[in-house]
């Protein structure tokens, strides 16, 4: 599904972010990735929805090698990789129903789709009675599983988090994980960027480290490691 | 398709009116430039018609001896008629002239008495010749000096309106000039201004956008709804002073006339016809300003 191979990512001038990563993460795979702040995590979950371009290496998405994509093809890659952030990204002087809408209106979907698609995935995310709420109205969590919804509406094979439970407390991001791991068991490819040990040990999944740039371990059933 | 494009004209409204007060200002100097325009345009078209006017007037009179018979001055007619610089040669009999002449000095006594003293009629045969442009006058007043008529011309009058013309069309060069300075200084405003204008909206949509790529928007779909925005501009501005053009030249038209005399032209009616030039070209050249600025702020401003 996503194959890493030889991956490198330099930033000018002397910030190497990434050094020599090779990886192979499987359709309907659950992983972590961790590590430190700094450590290139981040970095990685950037180049496999291409906001980050590799400086050497090869990240192949199904068939795609999308390290030689084109810009104009990138719009492109977003529809088919669900990307939900730490911070949400929502629209503030939009509904719930609105944000969730937006996406599909920016890709060209037409109405009648549109009002089918946004009940579904707010069903998914277990906020249906919520649509006509705005962000401001919601919970930490509550906003998360809005922004979850949006990065759903594509039906994408694979969904990137980065963070997502880092702005929210315990239970929250408990409920957040669960969703994760709902969605996965739909056969939905969940990449996790985190550094929370509770919730990676929780998972019981696999767990890749990442540490100053390189893989430092890739456990199938793995624990947070780092100190 | 449809859906996409609608899409586009409504996030563009959205960006007009969100910024409405930038956008109100960027239409307003857009407005001053194309009004500053359409008055050298108006300017321009009066001072012409005014030179028709004057240079239509301009005529040589021919005057005769009185023993100069009635064919020398219409075998002088027809020559000056052979000229290709002379529009009209009208021959005036003696008679007529001397009647012309007791008409236009009706309230001035001594002058009649006088006329009536030398008894018969004291003025010779003349001819009145009028030309295409008055730059043919000296021309004309030379080639009339020929052997066979000149020692029968007694006088020739040759009111100079050249100075006339000349000033005038010194005058409308100096207001095209200066029109065209103001109208550049507008126009660098607007490009200023539209500059600004999308860039705050490029600022104060900055999560939008942002989302927007996140999500798979293309960059015609980030893009579109800007430089649809500044068509607007152009469309609204170029409306409202064609709007305001006619709903001026129609309410205003007798003043105008009255204004300007004998000078006959509607200035109403050439608008209405050459309208579509007019504000056509205008539309055209304010969207291409526009567009390009917008594109410009775009590529600084806009990183998609």
């Amino acid at each position: 599904m996503i194959k890493l191979k030889n991956v490198s990512k330099l930033y000018k001038p002397e910030t190497q972010a990434l050094k020599d990563v090779s990886l192979h993460i499987k359709a309907g795979e659950f992983v972590s990735i961790v590590g430190q702040s700094g450590s290139g995590k981040t970095t990685l979950a950037k180049l496999l929805f291409a906001e980050e371009k590799p400086t050497g290496g090869s990240i192949v998405i199904g068939d795609w090698d999308i390290s030689r994509i084109r810009r104009s093809e990138i719009p492109m890659l977003r529809r088919q990789i669900g990307v939900v952030f730490q911070d949400f990204k929502l629209l503030q002087r939009k509904t719930v129903g609105e944000n969730i809408a937006f996406a599909l209106q920016v890709a060209g979907d037409r109405g009648k789709r549109i009002r089918e698609v946004v009940p579904q995935v707010l069903k998914i995310v277990g906020l249906s009675d919520k649509i006509d709420r705005y962000p401001r109205q919601l919970s930490g969590g509550e906003q998360q599983r809005v922004s979850i919804a949006r990065a759903l509406v594509h039906r994408p094979k694979i969904l990137v988090a980065d963070e997502p439970t880092g702005n929210l407390d315990t239970i929250h991001s408990h409920e957040i994980i669960q969703l994760l791991k709902h969605i996965n068991s739909y056969g939905t490819t969940i990449v996790l960027v985190t550094h929370d040990r509770d919730i990676v040990n929780a998972l019981n999944k696999r767990v890749i480290t990442i540490q100053e740039g390189e893989v430092a371990s890739d456990m199938e059933h793995g624990k947070y490691k780092l100190s | 398709m449809f859906t996409s494009t609608y899409r586009l004209f409504k996030f563009a409204i959205q960006n007009f009116f969100r910024n409405f007060w930038l956008s109100f200002v960027t239409i307003t100097i857009f407005i001053l430039t194309l009004l500053t325009i359409n008055a050298i345009i108006f300017l321009n078209l009066m001072a012409n018609a005014t030179l028709k006017s004057i240079e239509d007037k301009v005529e040589i009179t021919v005057y005769f001896n009185i023993d100069a018979s009635e064919d020398i001055a219409k075998a002088s007619q027809g020559y000056l008629l052979g000229l290709p610089q002379v529009r009209d040669a009208v021959f005036i009999s003696a008679e007529d002239a001397t009647s012309d002449f007791r008409e236009k000095h009706k309230t001035e006594p001594i002058i009649l008495s006088s006329i009536d003293e030398v008894g018969g009629t004291p003025l010779g045969h003349a001819v009145v010749v009028s030309a295409h442009s008055p730059a043919d006058f000296p021309f004309i007043l030379e080639a009339i000096e020929t052997p066979e008529f000149s020692p029968y011309i007694r006088n020739k009058d040759y009111q100079n309106y050249e100075d006339i013309i000349k000033n005038i069309e010194t005058i409308n060069g100096r207001i095209q000039i200066g029109g065209i300075v103001i109208a550049g200084f507008f126009g660098l405003i607007a490009i200023m201004i539209i500059f600004n204008t999308i860039r705050v909206a490029i600022y104060v949509h900055r999560d939008e956008i942002g989302i927007m790529k996140l999500v798979g928007a293309n960059d015609w779909f980030i893009r579109g709804p800007f430089l649809l925005e500044s068509i607007f501009y152009s469309l609204l501005a170029t409306s409202a002073v064609m709007g305001g053009t006619f709903l001026f030249l129609g309410s205003f038209e007798t003043q105008i006339s009255n204004f300007f005399g004998e000078v006959n032209i509607s200035v109403f009616n050439y608008f209405l016809d050459n309208g579509l030039l007019i504000f056509g070209s205008q539309f055209v050249v304010l969207t291409l300003l526009s567009v390009l600025t917008t594109w410009f702020a775009m590529r600084n401003y806009l990183k998609v």
